[in-house]
C-alpha cells in the first residue's frame, strides 16, 4: 500500500480509515467500532473551512480541510468523514480560524480507533488497551481541566456514570450560599466551605493527573465494574454508589470510609455515606479526599483564593473534620431544614443534614464515640463480612466503622 | 487570586479602569442599553410573546426584583414596573397571551405576576430554590412547570396551592426548556431527561449526556415544521452539544462543538475554558445563540455546522439572552456569574443589558 504522506507528517485526517498506509508496525486492520454512547463530538464547529495557516505552507499538496494534528488526533478521521462532504466548499473563511478549536478532541478515544492516541504499551488485548486509553484521556482532562480556569465544581465523566471525586455543585448554588451567609453575617463559614471544595477538587485532580497504581485500579474498577454496584439505568442511588466504592482512589474500601461513617454516625436511609452527588456541600468532598483518612485534615490548606468556608471549630478526628467543615458550612445556619442548598430540607438525602448535625452543632450523635474505627466486638458478622469483602453489597453497607485492622493502606 | 486556574482580570475593570475613556469596554458592540438595569447580576431574560403587541422585556436579576421594560421600535427602553420576591430570582417566562409573567425564586417559590394589575401572587412552593420555570400550553391543560433544586419538577394550576402533578428528578434541575408537546431538562450529575406533555407529562426518555462537565443550559430546537425535534446543551466546559431526538443516523446527526475559549489557533499555551451560560434558537431562521463566561456572545448554524459571529469581548461575563418573538431583536445582559468565585463579585459593578438588532447577523449560512 501507499504510505501515506500526511500520516508521515502526523496529519492524516481520516486516521483510521484512510486508504493509504499509516506505518505502525503492522497496520492494524479497520478500526474498532465507534459503540460508544457519546455523540461524537466535531473537534470545531465549522472545521472544514478552517484551514492553518502556520501548516499550510509545509504541506505539498492539502488534504480538504484538515486541521493540525499533534500526532494523535484519530479525530481526523471523524473530521474528514463530515468534512469531506463539502470540503470542495467554503475554504475561504480566514475568519473562522478565530474560534477556538483545538485539535484536542476528548472524544478521540472513544473512538476506539487504536491510533494515535494509543502510545507505547501496546501489549495486551483491545480491553486493556481502551481502558489504558480511556485513563490517558482522563488524565489529558485533568490537565485540561486544571489549567483552563473553568469551573472546577463540576461532575465529570468520560463514561455513562460519573466520575467518582468531583460533586456537581454550580455558580449559582454557590452564590447562593455567599448571599444567605453575607446576610447572616456568616461569610467565613462560606469561605471555609469553599477553601476546603478548592483544595478536595485540587487533590482530586491531582491524584487522577498522577494516576498511581491505587487510582488506576479503582477507576478501572469504576469504569467496566461499576455495574453491579452502581448500574446505570438511571441517575438517582446509582451513581452514588459508583462514587461509595471507588471514590477514594484505593482500592480498598477500608480506608477512607471508616473515616466517613465514623464521622456521620448514621447516614440513615441510604448507605450512601453522604456522598450523594446531592447539593450537600461536604458529602463528595470526602469521597474526593486521597486514600488516607488524613486527607481530610489536610486539605485546609487554603492553597490560592481565600476561599475559607466553615467553622473549623470542629478538632474532631482527622478523619471528619473535612466533614466537620463542610458540613458546617452548609448547616451552621439552622441545622437541618434549611440547609443553604435547599436539599437538606428536602426529604430525600437527610444523610447530610443529621450528620453534620453531629458535626458541627450536636454532639454525641458524633459515631461511637468519635472514633474512627471500630473494634471487632462492636460489629455484627454481617457488617464484618462486609468490610471483608472487595466491595460493599447494595442495601447492607454497614453504619459502623470498620476495625481497624482490616485496613489495608498502602 | 482566582478559584479555578489563573483567570483573566475580570470584574476588576479590565485594562484601564480609570482615565481611559476612549475603550469602553462594557459595551464594546455599541449595541443599545437598556435604561434602569438591575442592579445585581441578571440571571434570566425573557420577551414577550407574539401575541401581544410591541415588545416587552422582563429581567430577573440576583437582586430579588424583576423588572419589566417596553422595547419601543426606536430601541428605546421605558422601564414599566417591577416586582421582588424574597430571594434572587432565577428564572422568568411570559405565558402564552402575554398578559402574566411567571417568575421563580431562591425562595423557594413562584410568582405569578400579572401585569395589567401589577399584582404578583404566589402560585408554586417547592422544598428548594426554583431553578427553572416554564409556561406549557397544551390543547387540553395549562400549567406552569417548575424545577427545583429539590430534585422536583412539578406542574401547577395556577389557581390551586398543590401541584397538578410532581414528577421526581434524580438530582437538581440546573436548566429546562418546553416547546410543546416536548420539554427537556438538564440536572446535575449530567442528568439529561425528555419529557412529553400531551395529554399529561410524562418522562418520555433519559439521555446519557453528550457533554462530559456539568450542564449549564439548555433549549429546544425545531424543525422545518416548527416541531421540536431536538435540543442544545451548553455545558460549563465551553462545548455545545446539539442532540436530535430521532435522529435518522444519530451518530452523524448529534454532534458537540467548543465555544467560549480563547487562544483560537495556539496550541502551545492552554487555553483558558468558559462556561456556556445560555443559548437561545432564533425564533425565524433557526440559527442560535450562545453567550459565555468570557463575555462574548456567538451565533452559529447548527444546520450548516459553522459559527456565523462572535462578538468582541465585554468585561463582564454574559449571563442571559433571549431573542423577541420575530427574532428581529437580540437582548443579552453582562454581568457577573460567580464564575470565579466570589473574589470577582464587585457588588458596585453596573450590570447591564443590551438589545442588538437580530435581523441579518442570524441568517443561516447557505450551504453551497
Amino acid at each position: 500500500m501507499v504510505v501515506c504522506n500526511f500520516f508521515l507528517q502526523g496529519r492524516c485526517r481520516y486516521g483510521e480509515r484512510c486508504w493509504n498506509e499509516h506505518p505502525r508496525g503492522g497496520g492494524r486492520g479497520g478500526g474498532g467500532g465507534g459503540g460508544q454512547q457519546h455523540s461524537r463530538g466535531e473537534g470545531g464547529f465549522g472545521n472544514r473551512v478552517w484551514v492553518n495557516p502556520s501548516q499550510q505552507k509545509g504541506g505539498s499538496y492539502i488534504q480538504p480541510s484538515y486541521f493540525p494534528s499533534q500526532g494523535r488526533n484519530s479525530w481526523g478521521g471523524g473530521g474528514g468523514g463530515g468534512g469531506s462532504g463539502d470540503g470542495g466548499g467554503r475554504r475561504d473563511n480566514v475568519k473562522s480560524s478565530d474560534f477556538s478549536f483545538s485539535t484536542q478532541n476528548r472524544f478521540a478515544s472513544l473512538d476506539a480507533s487504536k491510533s494515535f492516541a494509543d502510545r507505547g504499551g501496546r501489549g495486551g488485548t483491545a480491553a486493556e488497551d481502551d481502558d489504558s486509553k480511556k485513563l490517558e484521556m482522563i488524565q489529558m482532562d485533568m490537565d485540561v481541566w486544571e489549567s483552563s480556569g473553568q469551573w472546577g465544581f463540576s461532575c465529570y465523566s468520560i463514561a455513562k456514570l460519573p466520575l467518582s471525586g468531583f460533586p456537581d455543585l454550580s455558580p449559582e448554588e454557590l452564590r447562593l450560599e455567599y448571599y444567605s451567609k453575607s446576610a447572616s453575617g456568616d461569610l467565613q463559614t462560606y469561605m471555609n466551605g469553599v477553601n476546603q471544595l478548592l483544595s478536595q477538587w485540587k487533590s482530586r485532580i491531582q491524584e487522577l493527573k498522577s494516576m498511581n497504581p491505587n487510582t488506576r485500579a479503582a477507576l478501572l474498577a469504576e469504569l467496566n465494574g461499576a455495574g453491579p454496584q452502581g448500574s446505570s439505568g438511571g441517575f438517582g442511588g446509582p451513581p452514588e454508589f459508583g462514587s461509595v466504592t471507588s471514590g477514594f482512589g484505593s482500592k480498598d474500601f477500608g480506608s477512607p470510609a471508616p473515616a466517613q461513617t465514623g464521622s456521620f454516625g448514621f447516614p440513615e436511609k441510604r448507605p450512601e455515606f453522604g456522598f450523594t452527588s446531592a447539593p450537600v456541600f461536604g458529602a463528595p468532598f470526602g469521597s474526593s479526599t486521597p486514600q488516607t483518612p488524613s486527607g481530610f485534615g489536610a486539605p485546609a490548606q487554603p492553597s490560592a483564593s481565600t476561599f475559607s468556608f466553615a467553622s473549623s471549630s470542629t478538632n474532631k478526628p482527622a478523619g471528619s473534620s473535612g466533614f466537620g467543615s463542610a458540613s458546617g458550612f452548609s448547616f451552621s445556619s439552622a441545622g437541618s431544614s434549611t440547609g443553604g442548598f435547599g436539599n437538606a430540607g428536602a426529604a430525600a438525602a437527610p444523610a447530610f443534614p443529621q450528620t453534620s448535625g453531629g458535626f458541627g452543632a450536636t454532639p454525641g450523635s458524633e459515631a461511637q464515640s468519635g472514633s474512627l474505627f471500630s473494634s471487632e466486638s462492636q460489629l455484627t458478622p454481617e457488617e464484618l463480612d462486609q468490610f471483608k469483602a472487595k466491595r460493599f453489597t447494595l442495601g447492607q453497607i454497614p453504619l459502623k466503622p470498620p476495625p481497624e485492622n482490616l485496613l489495608v493502606l498502602r | 487570586m482566582s478559584l479555578f486556574g489563573t483567570a483573566s482580570s475580570f470584574g476588576t475593570g479590565g485594562t484601564g479602569v480609570f482615565g481611559t475613556t476612549t475603550t469602553d469596554s462594557h459595551n464594546p458592540m455599541k449595541d443599545v442599553e437598556v435604561t434602569s438595569p438591575p442592579d445585581d447580576s441578571i440571571s434570566c431574560l425573557a420577551f414577550s410573546p407574539p401575541t401581544m403587541p410591541g415588545n416587552f422585556l422582563i429581567a430577573g436579576s440576583w437582586a430579588n426584583d424583576v423588572r419589566c421594560w417596553e422595547v419601543q421600535d426606536n430601541g428605546q427602553t421605558v422601564p414599566k414596573a417591577q416586582q421582588m420576591h424574597t430571594g434572587p430570582v432565577l428564572d422568568v417566562c411570559w405565558s402564552d397571551d402575554g398578559s402574566k409573567v411567571f417568575t421563580a425564586s431562591c425562595d423557594k417559590t413562584a410568582k405569578m405576576w400579572d401585569l395589567n394589575s401589577n399584582q404578583a401572587m404566589q402560585i408554586a412552593q417547592h422544598d428548594g430554590p426554583i431553578k427553572a420555570i416554564h409556561w406549557i400550553k397544551a390543547p387540553n391543560y395549562s400549567c406552569v412547570m417548575t424545577g427545583s433544586w429539590d430534585k422536583t419538577l412539578k406542574f401547577w394550576d395556577t389557581r390551586s396551592p398543590t401541584p397538578m402533578m410532581s414528577l421526581q428528578m434524580p438530582e437538581r434541575c440546573y436548566c429546562a426548556d418546553v416547546v410543546y408537546p416536548m420539554a427537556v431538562v438538564a440536572t446535575a450529575e449530567r442528568g439529561l431527561i425528555v419529557y412529553q406533555l400531551e395529554n399529561q407529562p410524562s418522562e418520555f426518555r433519559r439521555i446519557d449526556s453528550p457533554l462530559k462537565h456539568q450542564h449549564r443550559c439548555v433549549a429546544i430546537f425545531k424543525d422545518k415544521q416548527n416541531k421540536p425535534t431536538g435540543f442544545a446543551l451548553g455545558s460549563i466546559e465551553g462545548r455545545v452539544a446539539i442532540h436530535y431526538i430521532n435522529p435518522p443516523n444519530p451518530a452523524k446527526d448529534n454532534f458537540t462543538f467548543k465555544c467560549h475559549r480563547s487562544n483560537g489557533t495556539n496550541t502551545t499555551t492552554p487555553q483558558d475554558i468558559y462556561a456556556v451560560n445560555a443559548i437561545a434558537f432564533h425564533p425565524v431562521h433557526g440559527t442560535l445563540a450562545t453567550v459565555g463566561s468570557d463575555g462574548r456572545f456567538s451565533f452559529w448554524d447548527k444546520d450548516a455546522r459553522t459559527k456565523l459571529k462572535t462578538s468582541e469581548q465585554l468585561d463582564q461575563p454574559i449571563t442571559a439572552c433571549c431573542f423577541n418573538h420575530n427574532g428581529n431583536i437580540f437582548a443579552y445582559a453582562s454581568s457577573y456569574d460567580w464564575s470565579k468565585g466570589h473574589e470577582y463579585y464587585n457588588p458596585q459593578k453596573k450590570n447591564y443589558i443590551f438589545l442588538r438588532n437580530a435581523a441579518e447577523e442570524l441568517k443561516p449560512r447557505n450551504k453551497k
